[in-house]
């Protein structure tokens, strides 16, 4: 057996999970005060920043501006550092762009955009460490981040990403050095909610045996990681309205 | 959900690159025991009933093991007496990084139920995990962890008691210290109740023995030495190959050299064993020297007797020193990089004395030295054969120590033998598994409607089969008919042993890992177990069988006008010999369907072959022998050639074509993983003896291209020698390399060529019986008509090139098994025989003619002289590779006649003894057999040469 | 000029929060279903799906009568018809004035919302829409009143009152409009020194006071030659460092509560205003003012 196993054969995983069991997830919303919304998100070692203007006036080319929604743009980016090699990546290399476009699509299924016409909703990623699961980190931390904003969501939408261990057992949230080692690898965004499927994309192509327990366990990965952020999201509301006494709301309530 | 403490970061550095990996702890590690109530229960095989008994202890206990016991003494591990083992996870990595084998081996213990091990993750329990610190060694980092588990398992579970076994003394003493209760694997083993046989099986490691200045090997070079010194390219990375002649030199391929390293001597090979890789130091170009092109032999008794190989290696080095001709690029290894020991079958040194613990033991394979190992049972082990494994080699010791694994049975046994070979080879032979034997299925078999449907239903055709006598698998079948337009249908239908055989059940598993069935000479050692191979799959005469056919439509010419495929219900008219075959075809009064369609298949072949040799295909040879075995006592009474008959190449000319149609259709279908199967061109440097040996008889072989090669060995006949084409095409055998199965994907598409068939594609497809790629056709071509579903590992490129290799070095083994076996029992049969024969000179060697005799495939050896010493007869010249004695001179090829008998002084390697009987050289040669009493005289006067000979396998087949 | 700057590794960050105990209401975060029942209109922060109910945003719920509405903690400014705002000149169009004022839309300043020099009986003829730009041009920064909400949601906002108009010298803050407290008046002149403009849309101008009320007559006039003294200054800068602080920590922004956080600020210095501890303790300190002042 020349490749390595990805599970032991006492069911853990390299770095002590077990198949199902996600990296841990920390998260903070509203780490920025210029934006109208931002997170940070940390999934395993792999750390991500999102950031959320909007929706405001269309600035620029005016003639992109739709009369029954909002347009979303997004732009992901990694940081020089993120990654172990030190790579300057220019910004709208192929890669980037991929994975601008795969997020917008992930986001526009969640963003109510039809409460929005003639706005503009812009979404900045920035990657600081990757480890395996960036786009998935860049959806959880956008959603975060939306969420931050104030901007009407149908539900969250969360990215998780699975894959074969040992061609057999399905696992969940693939680390950096499962991918390089492991086989073929699912990304899938989600409406955990509804378990709408809105992306999935596939680095290498699987059996088609072997792709609905892939998935299975991807949308399993989606609905804990909901959890998580649901989580998160509570706290953060919570904290920040015992702050504020909870704004307005007392005093109307009062008066 | 995640039970996580903390991470922590694990750093990796090389080349500046800093790798972050987390490392979670947990707290739900289930300790192994049922008695605890503080874990989360989970599967263990840990047995509060079960007892080891060990007289150092007054009490039962439970055992943890370091890394080194499981490395070094797995012997005493896989025999079932030591029980309720913990094995650390870390310790599980350590000896997954070191040694794969010991790990599949200890996996194996581990799965066993009965022999209560459990496997405890300590490096991810929240309790026992340690931080390494910065300036420790992933050695004593390890040592501190398995003693921390030690400690915590001391802590959780109270009333049971653990002693931790190590042979490392500085982790012992540590752990006493500590008030771990530890010993040694030997003070365990030897005060263990009831198992003293397992003192034999004791590793012997010097480990703390101090490095003998005055060792008989030079020592070896740090790991990190020899790193540093293969980046710096002063050293270089090879497998050591022994030479199999000569004890004394061995050789390695290295990158960017043309011709192997060699490497000669005791400081020359500095230990390496046969397969090690190894670090190589080239000597300067002064000090290079020739290969000595003799066959030396370590007959040395006493292990001790330096003197002895002193001695030899001084002969050598004068032969080569003195030979400035072609010298080779020499080199000695410096280091060992990684051992490939196994474990070798052989026998102990028959001279040796029964009192002594310590023997010597002879293993089969010459290419391994003899191994010192220590016994109690030498005297009955003496006749037995045995098998032994390697432990060390330390520098002071001229032998490598090893220990006694178990015994076969006895030696010259038919079946020992067998077993020797199927070991030797690798050969999976054990009995299959209850598990594979409960995917066959149930008797009574019939043919659901369900199969009928599925299939197209070819019972009305007349289908033969055409196999050798006595053959059980058949798994192909013919059938020619002419259909309206003038066209013939022509029709090869194959078992369909897929569809007994699914993928990924174990009996897939089982015989992916045989992929082959291996014939011995009396013994076949299936593929798939007997109901399917000579039953179910067996398209038996008069049976109603699945088929998976491959139909053509051809005109009369053999052009193939239409081909399809699919799977099919036949039942075969009859089951054919060659011989009754080739008897219909001839009796012309025969004229029934089945006489007309083996004319008709006849006659097409004829076409096929001769367009098939027009284009380049290679007709080689290779002596092949039949051996008669009497059916009683299973003695072989009669060693033959092969008969072969005009339709033995009917059948082959036909399986050829649907091999080649088959591949064409699923590399169409799956570009990425059709298995094919590719023949390369050797390189020309191959073709040196072929030329050479041609040129000598005024012939020029051409091996620019394939074509050319077939022309110009057509073109090579000498009419006074009948025999000398033959033997022609048997070098020419030699020349080729190893045809293998591989994935489409892994290659260039122009390398999929097969050189000696000529075919720019070619398969393996007519033989799922026997062979497991040809299983792996059959589910590709049964997806690309649409006749089934595909599975992952099917169209996974690596996967398949995994089992590609895994088929590849199986068929190769089989082949030895194979030819192992048959040079077996011709031994038997020539027992206490002598005869004259007819032979022919295949080499001129320096000290030694290599004559290969036609009638029983046999190649052997002549000696003409003493080692190292000249013939006193005969006169080399090595420019024109003759002999010579007086006015007679033997070339290659000559004629000769030589007797034949057998030297069993050597009770491991029985050899034959040839003495030249023509040409007749006085004081050399023995007179024929008719005249004994000259022969008595002549063995008297000495001229007797040595008790050496040497058949030589190594030809190659596509 | 030499400036602090205050980088920190998370672990050595200061916990901002200044959180009270307080009973913490129900919280809704997107598509949580708020009702099963379909009695309930669906108002801001709601969208229907299978019958259900459900949240777009996270928040808290509000209800009036049947309609219900989550409202988010923070979200972009969404004006209501009076509410005083500050905002930023981004264009200069037909008879009308492009606003930034941190809502969705632009707002839109029309040539007739605005009180032109002369007097508000003064008529505007075509001159005037060409001297459009020398009464207010882009970047030029303006107090005003929502006079209208569109359709679309966008705002049209009237400087119709002295009290609306250009600014001059001062210091502009953004904060999330939730933390301004709505309240009768949102302009103050605090008894340290200087006035302030608590714009709804979180827009917040800090200036000195003006001295002479009758000067600010329509407000198209920038003096930017007169100088304002330092301690003036001083104050300015202290109060935005405080509302900074408040901010930060999440504390609704209105005049006592600026006033303390100003009063509670005085034994740090100005600067010393941006260390991180600091901020939170002034914070700290005026949200125990507030409390006290909130019981008594």
């Amino acid at each position: 057996m020349s490749r390595k196993e990805l599970i032991s054969e006492i069911g853990l995983r390299l770095d002590g999970r077990r198949a199902h069991e996600l990296r841990r997830i920390r998260c903070k919303l509203g780490v920025f005060t210029q934006p109208d919304g931002s997170a940070y998100l940390e999934q395993g070692l792999t750390k991500v920043l999102a950031a959320v203007y909007g929706p405001h006036q269309v600035r620029g080319n005016r003639t992109k501006a739709q009369h029954d929604s909002a347009i979303v743009n997004c732009q992901f980016s990694m940081a020089v550092f993120s990654t172990t090699d030190r790579k300057k990546r220019p910004r709208g290399d192929r890669k980037s762009t991929e994975m601008s476009i795969h997020l917008r699509q992930a986001l526009l299924a969640a963003i109510k955009v039809e409460l929005y016409p003639w706005s503009q909703i812009d979404v900045y990623v920035e990657v600081l460490h990757a480890d395996g699961g960036v786009y998935p980190a860049c959806v959880n931390a956008a959603t975060l981040a939306l969420i931050d904003a104030g901007i009407p969501l149908k539900e969250y939408v969360c990215a998780c990403t699975a894959s074969l261990a040992n061609n057999d057992v399905p696992m969940v949230d693939i680390s950096h050095q499962e991918e390089i080692i492991g086989g073929p690898t699912l990304t899938v965004a989600a409406l955990p909610m509804s378990g709408k499927v809105v992306l999935m994309e596939m680095s290498q192509r699987f059996h088609l045996d072997h792709l609905p327990k892939v998935l299975d366990k991807a949308l399993q990965g989606c609905k804990d990681i909901k959890t998580i952020l649901d989580e998160a999201v509570r706290r953060h509301v919570e904290d920040v309205g015992s702050s504020s006494g909870w704004g307005n709301t007392s005093e109307k309530a009062r008066t | 959900m995640l039970t996580t403490k903390s991470f922590i970061k694990k750093n990796k550095i090389g080349n500046v690159l800093k790798n972050i990996r987390e490392h979670y702890l947990r707290n739900d590690i289930f300790c192994g025991f049922d008695i605890c109530e503080r874990c989360s229960p989970a599967n263990s095989y840990l047995s509060s009933t079960h007892v080891n008994n060990c007289s150092l202890f007054l009490y039962n206990h439970y055992i943890i093991l370091d890394t080194n016991v499981i490395l070094d003494q797995m012997d005493i591990l896989d025999e079932n007496v030591i029980g309720n083992v913990i094995i650390l996870h870390t310790v599980l990595q350590e000896v997954k990084n070191r040694s794969l084998p010991m790990y599949k081996r200890l996996r194996s213990v581990i799965e066993n139920p009965s022999r209560h091990f459990y496997v405890f993750a300590n490096d991810h329990h929240k309790d026992c995990y340690l931080p390494q610190e910065e300036t420790e060694l992933i050695n004593d980092y390890n040592d501190r962890c398995i003693r921390k588990a030690c400690l915590w398992y001391m802590e959780h579970i109270r009333e049971a008691r653990f002693v931790f076994i190590t042979d490392d003394n500085a982790n012992r003493q540590r752990a006493l210290s500590e008030n771990i209760i530890s010993v040694s694997v030997k003070d365990y083993v030897t005060h263990l109740d009831k198992a003293q046989f397992l003192e034999d099986k004791l590793a012997k490691h010097d480990f703390h023995v101090k490095v003998d200045a005055e060792g008989l090997f030079p020592p070896h070079c740090s790991t990190f030495q020899i790193h540093n010194g293969i980046k710096e390219s002063r050293l270089y990375q090879a497998t050591y190959h022994a030479s199999r002649d000569n004890y004394l030199e061995g050789f390695a391929m290295v990158d960017g050299f043309e011709d192997s390293i060699l490497l000669q001597g005791r400081s020359g090979q500095n230990r390496a064993v046969d397969g090690d890789i190894v670090a190589i130091e080239l000597l300067n170009q002064n000090e290079w020297v020739a290969p000595s092109e003799m066959i030396l032999e370590d007959e040395s008794i006493a292990d001790t007797s330096l003197e002895d190989a002193l001695k030899k290696e001084d002969e050598l080095k004068t032969v080569t020193h003195k030979k400035k001709g072609d010298v080779k690029p020499t080199g000695r290894v410096v280091g060992i990089i990684r051992r490939k020991w196994r474990q070798y079958c052989g026998i102990l040194q028959q001279d040796g004395s029964d009192t002594s613990v310590y023997q010597l033991f002879v293993p089969a394979d010459k290419k391994i030295p003899k191994i010192r190992i220590e016994t109690r049972q030498a005297a009955a082990l003496r006749s037995q054969k045995i098998i032994v494994a390697i432990d060390s080699w330390p520098c002071h010791s001229r032998y490598p120590n090893g220990h006694f694994v178990r015994a076969l049975g006895k030696i010259g046994d038919q079946s020992t033998e067998n077993e020797v070979v199927l070991l030797e080879h690798d050969v999976p032979h054990n009995q299959f598994s209850e598990e594979v034997l409960s995917c066959l299925p149930k008797l009574p078999w019939i043919i659901t409607d369900e199969d009928v449907e599925a299939r197209v239903d070819l019972r009305h055709i007349d289908i033969c089969s055409v196999d050798p006598p006595g053959c059980t698998d058949i798994d192909d079948a013919l059938h020619c008919r002419p259909i309206d337009d003038g066209n013939l249908e022509v029709g090869v239908h194959i078992a369909d042993v897929s569809h007994f055989i699914r993928p990924g059940t174990a009996i897939d598993l089982e015989a992916a890992k045989r992929a082959t069935t291996v014939y011995l000479v009396n013994k076949r050692i299936d593929m798939v177990p007997e109901l399917l191979s000579s039953n179910l799959c067996s398209l038996r005469g008069g049976e109603e069988r699945f088929a998976f056919s491959c139909i053509w439509i051809m005109d009369k010419k053999a052009n193939i006008l239409h081909t399809r495929f699919h799977k099919s219900i036949i039942k075969s008219k009859k089951a054919m010999t060659y011989e009754e075959a080739q008897i219909t075809i001839d009796d012309k009064n025969r004229n029934d369907s089945i006489a007309l369609s083996l004319r008709n298949l006849n006659m097409l072949a004829k076409i096929l072959k001769r367009r098939r040799l027009e284009n380049g295909a290679l007709v080689l040879a290779s002596p092949e022998v039949k051996i008669q075995m009497d059916s009683e006592t299973m003695d072989p009474i009669d060693v033959e050639v092969k008969k072969l008959f005009e339709t033995n190449s009917m059948v082959e000319e036909f399986m050829l074509l649907a091999n080649i149609s088959v591949a064409e259709k699923i590399l169409a279908s799956f570009p990425d993983c059709a298995m094919l199967r590719r023949h390369p061109e050797p390189p020309s440097t191959n073709f040196e003896p072929l030329i050479k040996a041609g040129k000598h008889l005024g012939f020029d072989i051409r091996i620019d291209t394939g074509k050319n090669l077939a022309v110009s060995l057509d073109a090579a006949v000498r009419d006074d020698n009948p025999y000398f084409n033959t033997m022609l095409r048997i070098l020419a055998t030699r020349c080729m390399l190893q045809a293998i199965y591989f994935p489409s994907g892994m290659y260039q598409k122009n390398e999929f060529f097969h050189y000696g068939l000529a075919v720019p594609l070619y398969t393996h497809f007519t033989s799922p019986i026997r062979r497991y790629a040809d299983i792996i056709v059959h589910r590709l071509l049964a997806v690309s008509i649409g006749a089934d579903a595909t599975y992952p590992d099917l169209l996974d490129k690596r996967k398949s090139n995994h089992l590609c290799q895994n088929l590849n070095y199986r068929n190769r083994m089989a082949q030895y098994a194979g030819r192992a076996s048959i040079a077996f029992n011709t031994h038997l049969f020539f027992r206490g025989k002598i005869q004259d024969e007819e032979g022919y000179v295949l080499y001129i060697r320096k000290n030694a003619i290599q004559i290969l005799i036609p009638k029983y495939g046999l190649e052997c050896t002549l000696y003409l002289a003493q080692k190292g010493e000249k013939s006193a007869f005969f006169e080399y010249n090595e420019e024109d590779q003759n002999q010579s004695c007086g006015n007679i001179v033997l070339h290659a090829f000559d004629p000769v006649t030589v007797r034949l008998s057998l030297d069993s002084n050597n009770i491991q390697h029985e050899k034959f003894t040839l003495q030249l009987v023509s040409p007749y050289i006085e004081g050399f040669s023995v007179p024929p057999l008719n005249k004994p009493s000259r022969k008595q005289k002549l063995e008297d006067t000495g001229s007797k040469s040595p008790p050496e000979a040497k058949r030589k396998k190594k030809s190659r087949k596509h | 000029m030499l400036q602090k700057v205050h980088i920190r590794l998370a672990e050595n960050r200061v916990n901002t929060s200044v959180a009270v105990d307080r009973r913490i209401p129900k919280i809704f975060t997107p598509g949580e279903i708020i009702s099963e029942q379909k009695e309930f209109m669906r108002g801001h922060g709601t969208y229907e799906q299978d019958d259900y109910l459900k949240a777009s945003v996270a928040g808290v719920k509000e209800q009036v009568n049947k309609l219900i509405s989550i409202r988010p903690l923070k979200s972009r400014y969404n004006g209501e018809i009076g509410d005083v705002v500050v905002g930023r000149i981004t264009e200069v169009q037909q008879k009308r004035w492009k606003v930034d004022t941190n809502s969705r839309l632009d707002s839109v300043l029309l040539l007739s919302s605005v009180n032109l020099p002369g007097g508000e009986l003064r008529r505007r003829s075509a001159e005037d829409e060409h001297m459009m730009r020398q009464y207010l041009q882009e970047g030029d920064l303006i107090s005003a009143e929502v006079q209208n909400v569109f359709a679309d949601g966008s705002l049209s906002l009237h400087t119709r009152s002295l009290k609306y108009g250009k600014l001059s010298q001062g210091v502009l803050l953004k904060v999330f409009p939730s933390l301004i407290k709505r309240s009768k008046t949102h302009f103050h002149n605090l008894p340290v020194g200087a006035s302030i403009i608590l714009g709804n849309n979180g827009f917040i101008w800090i200036c000195p006071i003006i001295s002479n009320e009758e000067d600010n007559v329509g407000g198209f006039v920038q003096n930017l030659e007169e100088v304002v003294p330092r301690p003036d200054r001083e104050a300015i800068g202290r109060l935005r460092n405080c509302i900074l602080a408040l901010a930060q920590s999440k504390m609704m922004l209105f005049d006592t509560s600026i006033l303390y956080a100003y009063e509670e600020s005085l034994k740090y210095t100005v600067a010393d205003l941006l260390i991180p501890e600091a901020m939170v303790d002034v914070a700290i300190l005026t949200q125990h003012r507030l409390n006290i002042a909130e019981n008594s």
